[in-house]
């Protein structure tokens, strides 16, 4: 893709995204997720609770000075839609996005690709495990992950 | 302050009618504009700034060596790292590079002075993988209940006096006042007012965590669900309670010193072993535990029982 648009999303909003590190002149964008703060997602609502309830003014706050610091165009809605309406004003080929933990980061990057191609850069990991990882207790995680996490220390500057 | 205006970082492009606005004279002024843009989201902004530049301000005064000693204390050099974390305004990765900077500096104490912090910056890989791995399941108990109650007979309401932080002990109510105006609660307070809830209110932890998730800046259902998980005992091999000695001794006594049940009626002042009478049913388990334990192996992170260090995994 030679003109696409960055997708920045909750989990990336800094500089370190790999997005905006690959391609610091492109138009970004990052949508306020209105379901999301509505409650009515798995990332801030219990999916088998009661009435959903909305997230409180400081969260978006928060997320506002972060997003304030970054060069990155500011939208509320439906996330992939208005990610496409963006792509289309800038008449992009293509989203470029970070990898990120929720779920929903993958379903909505998903949502995208039905109508634009998009790339998914993996952020810097804290430590790299290859195979399979055993998360039944984190006593078990950290056996492998210290040893991994420290091989980059030297006790020299 | 005169010096409050928020401008947003410049754009090369154009912005497109109906996009959300980025210059503010004042951070009054992005508070009620934020206010009109979201009407369902109650309240003000937080006293904690977002962004990069305050992170990096935050990540110039960790302290690895204080922070293993006294990261327990409400008052401790913890990082308050956490909600710039959480939303990738620092990546865990930048987070490890500076620790190890801080540690290799003169005086900076080298590896063992880093330890534990690195152990904490782990319990955050290790959450954000086991999201990955459960997904919306994260929402479920992982493992059945050890407290000996049915999880029917958890109320899955928050109680009113509790959303209203009006329960008349002083250090939930300061707690919860905490969370309700700051989004930021300090490790401890977050395990005790957990415990609180699913214990001494048998109330269900998905609704502490809902509760938790609407005002937390740091609010994501890892670190946060998988935590209240580990209170009620859905993810660990027995539950998380505490006692009036271990909240007085890690508050420096502010609570306590204030509280009108501090002479009398207080539901936390008795011995680990008249609480655990008191809130649980017996279990073959349960019996087992020397509750004694607990305290002394609260702030150490050894061994096969690591999840007891947990008081202080948050940053």
């Amino acid at each position: 893709m030679e003109r696409p648009i960055l997708w920045i999303h909750g989990e990336a909003l800094g500089p370190a995204n790999p997005a905006l590190q690959a391609h610091p002149d492109r138009p970004a964008v990052f949508v306020f997720d209105a379901e999301l703060l509505a409650g009515r997602s798995p990332t801030t609502g219990d999916p088998a609770g009661g009435a959903p309830q909305a997230v409180s003014l400081k969260r978006i706050g928060f997320l506002y000075e972060c997003l304030l610091e970054l060069p990155v165009s500011l939208r509320h809605g439906d996330v992939a839609a208005e990610v496409l309406a963006f792509a289309r004003a800038h008449g992009a080929d293509g989203i470029v996005t970070s990898a990120g933990t929720d779920p929903r980061v993958e379903a909505i990057g998903k949502a995208l690709e039905q109508e634009l191609p998009v790339e998914v850069l993996e952020p810097e990991p804290f430590v790299q495990l290859d195979g399979r990882v055993d998360l039944g207790r984190f006593s078990r995680y950290w056996r492998r992950a210290e040893r991994e996490v420290w091989a980059n220390w030297s006790p020299q500057q | 302050m005169a010096t409050d205006s928020l401008s947003g970082a410049p754009l090369s492009w154009p912005e497109q009618p109906g996009e959300l606005p980025r210059q503010f004279e004042s951070r009054q002024a992005l508070e009620a504009e934020l206010q009109h843009l979201f009407p369902e989201a109650e309240g003000s902004l937080s006293p904690i700034r977002g962004g990069r530049h305050q992170a990096e301000a935050l990540l110039g005064r960790i302290q690895p060596a204080r922070y293993a000693k006294g990261r327990n204390f409400l008052d401790g050099p913890v990082t308050r790292l956490s909600p710039y974390i959480r939303h990738g305004a620092l990546s865990l990765a930048e987070v490890r590079d500076a620790v190890f900077a801080r540690l290799q500096a003169p005086g900076g104490g080298g590896r063992p002075a880093g330890e534990k912090l690195i152990n904490e910056l782990g319990w955050r890989d290790y959450w954000q993988r086991l999201w990955q791995q459960l997904g919306g399941g994260i929402w479920r108990d992982q493992e059945e209940l050890k407290t000996g109650h049915h999880p029917g007979t958890y109320s899955s309401e928050l109680p009113a006096d509790v959303a209203e932080g009006r329960t008349g002990l002083a250090c939930m109510d300061g707690f919860i006042a905490e969370l309700h105006t700051s989004g930021w609660l300090h490790n401890h307070a977050r395990m005790w007012l957990a415990a609180y809830l699913v214990h001494w209110r048998r109330v269900r932890w998905q609704a502490g965590a809902q509760w938790f998730l609407r005002h937390l800046l740091d609010g994501d259902p890892a670190s946060n669900n998988l935590s209240w998980q580990w209170v009620a005992s859905s993810f660990s091999h027995k539950p998380y309670f505490f006692n009036r000695g271990n909240l007085e001794r890690y508050s420096g006594g502010s609570f306590c010193r204030s509280c009108r049940l501090s002479e009398q009626g207080c539901p936390f002042d008795a011995s680990y072993e008249q609480l655990e009478a008191e809130l649980f049913q017996p279990l073959p388990s349960l019996r087992s535990v020397d509750a004694g334990r607990r305290e002394r192996s609260s702030p150490r992170s050894s061994g096969p029982s690591a999840a007891l260090s947990r008081p202080t995994r948050r940053h």
